[in-house]
């Protein structure tokens, strides 16, 4: 699938990210915070990736995992003044093993009750919030990076700072993610995903494969969690709506559930839709109700809209009309 | 007393999940899909029983209102959604979970609407009849004539939906074109149109649901309410219980979770309300995976 050795995928990622770099220089500070965002969504969107497109089960609770994996991450910063970057690690080590318990239960599921039960996690993991004290209840608790090193500039700024973190954290994750894809283990999952039983012939472990699918999805989404109130600032159960679950999903979709290479596309859509619809509201002058709602009303259409007609989203569907044509012009 | 208490609220909560349970079984018997969307019908056709409410005035007028637009709305997404969606994604590596995305997309969908149309702030449908508890012996119960009225009706319901069921030609041609479609149109079954039909039925079944969980309750609802996530996750989990192809197993499955959450409430915490049917839902699965009255055939979809 991928023709590109890791070692080239390497260089193209440092390339990537010196463009990042220049770019981040150039523009506002309201951009660079959306290029925090999207860089977040990158990350939590190819953890959903590996997970439904490559071992074939659907997760409707990543969005409980990455609560696990923001609320570890603050705990160990605020209780034990655990330097930043070794936080990060520490939440994707904590989702990664409440992944690998869901994913013991998820091997034994298909389908509708692998949905149905992620379902469940995902209304019930955030209410346990109010239920311990050292969770800060509804409030949360505030996560904080702390300044950025006074070696990079006075005018290097705190949203700066958040993008270096996040788009960082997204080159790394996505460059180990698209090697393990290419790897045997992804050959392994999508064996699984296509034809259970004709894997398991070829002496594929299907059971501790898909496990291990959940475990490493879950720490990718900690990771994502942990960034993700890095940018708020605070943690708490009302930035981990269920609604965040259904966005992650809608990337996947949007992005193509089955390959990587698109995952930008649904990041990038996600971060724009809110300004989309700011601006569709207001050219329409509509009332406040539908202000507030235009941004979850085009968010599911898109997920709709996708599944009905670009079920394997548009790289795949480009992939498959250029192989298409490909194959006529040999005929 | 309090033993008394929590075995008629447990039933009670109960019999509104086997309700929704109902619903989750009814769509899955006739396309084989678990309807996430589900819960946003529900709220969907409380909305219409609360401006029939508020415009006649009468609540036992207002329910088969409800009822009617649940399941006209409930048909029209087998009729445009899933029969588009059966077309379009039948291959490729996301086939199998594009059902299960696509009723997702659907509740957002609807969601979202009917916060644009009626607003997000709480609206309330007024309990038909007294929800304080009855007394006896001097002690006031937490059973109340409401909580009576809802069980007596969730009963009705249920009759009626059997008598169709095992009584009547249309009930013969559900259950037929359930367990096998192809042999049904060969018979003459318009299979189509039965499939359309049941979705119907779901849709009335868990408007019921939704009017009667929000009476139940407070009598408040709003597009967020957490009462519909809660419905949601219950009537899934209760129809998974039961078997997910049997509606006895629904109603058995929906009892038995109410009375199981409201032990683990009286009982132990009131604060584990919503990862109490998370952590059932996980021993059922792990101890009995094919439900309490399920096909032998295990977990696959």
């Amino acid at each position: 699938m991928h023709k590109l050795k890791p070692r080239a995928h390497f260089a193209l990622f440092l390339i990537f990210g010196f463009l990042l770099f220049l770019a981040s220089n150039r523009v506002d500070e309201l951009r660079v915070y959306q290029g925090a965002s999207i860089a977040v969504f990158v990350i939590a969107i190819s953890s959903l990736i590996l997970l439904t497109g490559y071992s074939g089960q659907v997760s409707l609770g990543h969005g409980a995992l990455m609560a696990i994996g923001a609320y570890s991450a603050t705990l160990a910063r605020n209780e034990f003044q655990i330097p930043i970057i070794v936080t990060f690690f520490i939440a994707v080590l904590a989702a990664a093993v409440g992944g690998a318990l869901l994913g013991a239960a998820a091997a034994r599921l298909s389908g509708p009750y692998l949905a149905g039960t992620t379902l469940a996690l995902a209304i019930g993991l955030p209410s346990l919030a109010n239920q311990f004290s050292i969770l800060g209840g509804e409030q949360g608790l505030l996560f904080d990076v702390g300044f950025p090193p006074l070696g990079l500039g006075e005018d290097f700024t705190q949203y700066k700072w958040f993008f270096w973190i996040a788009a960082l954290a997204a080159l790394i994750s996505t460059w180990l993610l698209s090697n393990i894809l290419s790897s045997r283990y992804g050959r392994n999952w999508r064996a699984g995903r296509s034809n259970e039983v004709a894997a398991q012939i070829c002496g594929i472990n299907t059971g501790r494969s898909k496990i291990l699918a959940f475990t490493i999805s879950a720490g990718i989404a900690g990771l994502a969690g942990a960034l993700l109130s890095m940018t708020i600032g605070t943690v708490s159960p009302s930035a981990f709506p269920l609604a965040l679950s259904f966005a992650l999903l809608t990337g996947a979709v949007l992005s193509g559930v089955s390959t990587l290479s698109g995952v930008m596309i649904g990041a990038v859509t996600l971060v724009a839709i809110p300004e989309i619809a700011d601006v569709v509201a207001h050219r329409i002058g509509s009332s406040e109700n539908i202000t507030t709602n235009l941004p979850g009303f085009i968010v599911s259409a898109l997920l709709i809209v996708t599944v009905l007609f670009v079920p394997n989203g548009p790289v795949e569907q480009h992939r498959a009309r250029a192989a298409k044509k490909a194959a006529k012009k040999k005929l | 007393m309090q033993l008394l208490n929590t075995i008629l609220i447990g039933i009670t909560a109960g019999s509104i999940y086997s309700l929704m349970a109902i619903a989750f079984v009814l769509v899955w018997r006739s396309t084989r899909v678990i309807n996430f969307a589900q819960a946003g019908m529900a709220l969907l056709s409380t909305y219409f029983g609360y401006e029939a409410v508020t415009r006649i005035g009468s609540f036992w007028l207002a329910l088969p209102i409800a009822m009617l637009g649940g399941a006209i709305f409930s048909a029209l997404v087998e009729v445009i959604l899933m029969r588009v969606l059966v077309k379009h994604s039948s291959s490729g590596p996301i086939a199998a979970v594009a059902p299960i995305i696509a009723t997702l997309g659907l509740l957002g969908l609807i969601r979202s609407v009917i916060a644009m149309i009626w607003g997000g702030q709480d609206l309330r449908i007024p309990p038909p009849v007294s929800n304080n508890g009855f007394t006896v012996n001097g002690e006031v119960l937490v059973f109340s004539p409401l909580k009576l009225l809802i069980l007596i009706t969730t009963l009705i319901l249920m009759a009626l939906l059997t008598l169709l069921f095992q009584r009547t030609n249309l009930g013969l041609s559900l259950r037929a074109s359930a367990y096998a479609p192809e042999i049904a149109r060969l018979s003459g079954i318009r299979v189509g149109l039965i499939r359309t039909l049941g979705w119907a039925l779901a849709g009335a079944a868990g408007a019921v649901a939704g009017v009667f969980q929000t009476v139940n309750g407070n009598g408040n609802f709003s597009p967020d309410s957490i009462e519909f996530s809660l419905l949601l996750v219950s009537g899934f989990i209760a129809a998974v219980i039961g078997g997910l192809d049997s509606l006895l197993g629904a109603v058995i499955g929906g009892l038995f979770l109410g009375l199981v959450i409201s032990f683990v409430l009286i009982y132990l915490n009131g604060g584990l309300f919503f990862i109490a049917p998370f952590v059932i839902l996980l021993l059922v699965l792990f101890i009995r995976p094919q439900g309490i009255i399920g096909a032998k055939v295990g977990r696959r979809a």
